[in-house]
């Protein structure tokens, strides 16, 4: 689902925000990114989402050489992502349901099928009573909630979330992965940046470990089960 | 494990075959996209309708900026039809020498007529001029006292068209001509009208030029600030998938509707004006008994106005966009 060959990434600052990055994540594979601030997790989930372009070598994502599309390309190709933010992102101006609807809306999905698709994504996170809330009268870890069924509401294949459970305390943290796990569990390609190693543990999936930007280490855990 | 996965030296190049989003089909997706333009139409005047102030105030400044062209062109289409018929009058006036008298008058008239740059003469009688006389300047009673008419005969010439701008050669004809005491012709201060006129018409389209240009500029920024306020938002949408397109339509909606509520405002100011100055105008031109009145605005012109300010908003929301929209993207 997504490869990294031999990828660079240097800013414009002169910053390596990334060296000689290669690796490959299978469809239906849940994996985490981890290091400590400035190894280049977030640079990593911008060059599969397209926010950035890599200095040197190719990204893959979902049998998609991502040099070959084009600037007019990038929405339709951030269409196949679902996006989980540290701060949500939600829009404040608009109901929860609208807020999950939003991809759909882009999408260009008919009323019927968006109201059935949002309150299905409602209920997988457990809001389905909030539909009409605001997000602002949402705790913290409703809202991270109110981001993820906006990532899945159009059922991409990929799910990518840049450090998901970052303000949330740890009860609320295990929570949100593993709705992120069940994701992982009915096929869904799920990439996550985190730096609470405690939590990765927890989880037992596989870790990329990056340091200044090198990938130092990919640790699979031992399917026991 | 090893932090080196597989290394291939070519990326795969897989071409045709490319995995997409979700697709629904053509009939769905335009009535989607009708939805989508449906709800960018109403909420963008929501979104307006949200802070009433800010949106009265920039509306303020359109409509007077459009007002000010469409009163100049008001004054100046008025102006013209009032001199219209002053321009179309080509007449000339020959006082004749008192000592003709009707015979020779006759005489002189039907001489003339029979020139090929004559259309048509006129004779009036010093009779008839004093009757004319005695009812227009109310100095019947004084002019009774005359013991002779003093008027003399009149020739009033109609020159044949010959479409030349200077005056006919008729003119120095019978300025040179001995039975003729004065000649009456007016085209020299006629011309000088045409002058202003036409240097005021190309006054209202420059005006009206620099003010669309205005107008374009005051909805570009006002959408600019717009589009600041809510760029988090725009990139959230830009990073969920929306194109530009999607994040374009709402402040295009918001341009039109700026452009449009200025206009309306702008003919409502014409129209006060209208109203402020249809009496005294009535009264000055009743006193030159004359059948002109006033004429405002017709239909037709109110509504391409209000066409051309709504388009010239959605291209000003357009420039805006498309700046911040060039600013935000990788290559």
């Amino acid at each position: 689902m997504i490869r990294f060959d031999n990828v660079s990434k240097r800013y414009l600052t002169g910053l390596d925000a990334l060296a000689e990055v290669s690796f490959e994540i299978e469809a239906g594979e849940m994996a985490f990114v981890t290091g400590h601030s400035g190894a280049g997790k977030s640079t990593l989930l911008k060059l599969v989402s397209l926010a950035e372009r890599p200095t040197r070598g190719y990204v893959t994502v979902n049998q998609r050489e991502l040099a070959r599309v084009r600037r007019r390309g990038i929405p339709q190709h951030r269409r196949g992502i679902g996006m989980v933010f540290q701060d949500h992102r939600l829009l404040t101006d608009r109901s929860v349901f609208d807020n999950v609807a939003l991809p759909l809306l882009i999408a260009g999905t008919s009323r019927t099928e968006t109201a059935k698709r949002v309150r299905a994504a409602l209920d997988k996170v457990g809001l389905l009573a909030r539909e009409k809330a605001s997000p602002l009268a949402l705790s913290t870890g409703e809202q991270q909630r109110v981001g993820i069924a906006r990532a899945i509401v159009a059922k991409p294949p990929l799910i990518i979330a840049d450090e998901p459970t970052g303000n949330l305390d740890p009860q609320l943290s295990l929570e949100i992965m593993n709705l992120f796990a069940e994701f992982g569990a009915v096929g869904t390609t799920v990439l996550i940046a985190s730096h609470d190693l405690l939590l990765l543990k927890r989880m037992h999936k596989r870790v990329l470990v990056l340091d200044h930007g090198r990938l130092v280490d990919d640790y699979r855990p031992v399917r026991a089960a | 494990m090893s932090a080196q996965a597989e290394r291939r030296t070519a990326p795969p190049a897989k071409k045709g075959a490319e995995p997409r989003g979700p697709r629904a089909p053509v009939g769905e997706r335009l009535a989607a996209w009708r939805d989508q333009h449906f709800f960018s139409f109403f909420s963008s005047l929501g979104r307006l309708a949200a802070r009433p102030w800010a949106t009265l105030l920039t509306v303020l400044v359109l409509g007077f900026a459009i007002a000010l062209p469409l009163l100049f062109w008001v004054v100046f289409d008025n102006a013209r039809e009032l001199s219209g018929g002053l321009r179309e009058a080509r007449e000339i006036t020959l006082f004749l020498k008192p000592a003709l008298d009707a015979r020779h008058a006759d005489a002189f008239a039907a001489e003339l007529r029979r020139r090929d740059d004559v259309a048509a003469v006129l004779l009036r009688t010093p009779e008839q001029g004093l009757a004319e006389f005695r009812d227009l300047s109310g100095f019947g009673e004084a002019l009774d006292a005359l013991q002779s008419n003093p008027l003399p005969s009149v020739l009033v010439v109609t020159p044949r068209d010959s479409g030349a701008s200077e005056d006919p050669p008729l003119v120095a004809a019978m300025q040179a001509d001995t039975r003729v005491d004065l000649v009456q012709y007016d085209a020299a201060w006629r011309r000088k009208l045409g002058g202003i006129l036409h240097f005021g018409e190309r006054v209202v389209a420059v005006v009206a030029v620099l003010l669309a240009l205005a107008t374009l500029l005051v909805i570009g920024n006002t959408v600019r600030m717009d589009i600041q306020a809510r760029s988090a938002e725009i990139s959230v949408m830009q990073m969920i998938g929306a194109s530009n397109g999607f994040v374009r339509r709402p402040f295009l909606y918001a341009g039109l509707w700026y452009g449009l509520l200025g206009a309306v405002f702008a003919l409502l100011v014409v129209v006060v004006v209208e109203v402020a100055l249809a009496e005294p105008v009535a009264r000055l031109v009743e006193s030159y008994a004359n059948r002109f009145a006033l004429h405002g605005l017709d239909p037709g012109v109110a509504a391409a106005v209000a066409a051309a300010s709504a388009l010239l908003g959605w291209c000003g929301a357009w420039i805006a966009t498309a700046r911040h929209l060039a600013a935000g993207r990788p290559a």
